[in-house]
């Protein structure tokens, strides 16, 4: 029972595609922002935290990095909510 | 309207939000790149201190007024 190809309604089987391709779209556009977002922070907090790369990662090092990706994500936090929250 | 004539009229304002969703996120990751730089100059901490906050959200507010300025500027000299 194929209702799909010989439904009478094929407006039913191209609204599914619709809605199917609409979230595809929108699950790349997603992805495509969290990667952006995740090579900012590399390129930040390199910056910040290696500063004389060594033959492995200090703790120092590494608990600098937790810190900076914690504040960066705050940091945008603060200004997604200043510029889209309270009007001046 | 047939239903297909409605699907593409609602598949391009699907689009056009899409696009401007896309826009405002660029527009965040963009200004937080700037004011990063501008306001954190020391080793990230464990949490913000107030005035590294502050700084924050007056860049993001100073920033967009300097983007209106410069459009305004351009403009003038067309």
């Amino acid at each position: 029972m194929d209702s799909f190809s010989s439904s009478p309604s094929s407006g039913s089987n191209s609204q599914f595609q619709s809605e199917q391709l609409k979230n595809q779209l929108k699950a790349q556009l997603a992805q495509a922002y969290i990667e952006q977002f995740m090579e900012t922070i590399s390129t930040k907090c390199f910056d910040k935290c290696i500063t004389k790369p060594g033959s492995s990662m200090s703790g120092s090092e590494s608990s600098c990095i937790s810190r900076c990706v914690d504040r960066y994500i705050e940091a945008t936090g603060i200004i997604t909510s200043t510029l889209f929250s309270s009007p001046h | 309207m047939d239903p297909s004539q409605v699907q593409s009229a609602e598949f391009a304002q699907f689009l056009a939000q899409e696009e401007q969703r896309a826009k405002v996120g660029e527009m965040v990751i963009k200004i937080t790149n700037v004011c990063w730089d501008k306001c954190i100059t020391g080793t990230p901490g464990s949490k913000f201190s107030s005035s590294e906050s502050s700084c924050l959200s007056n860049c993001a507010r100073r920033y967009m007024d300097m983007s209106l300025l410069i459009v305004k500027r351009v403009q003038n000299m067309q």
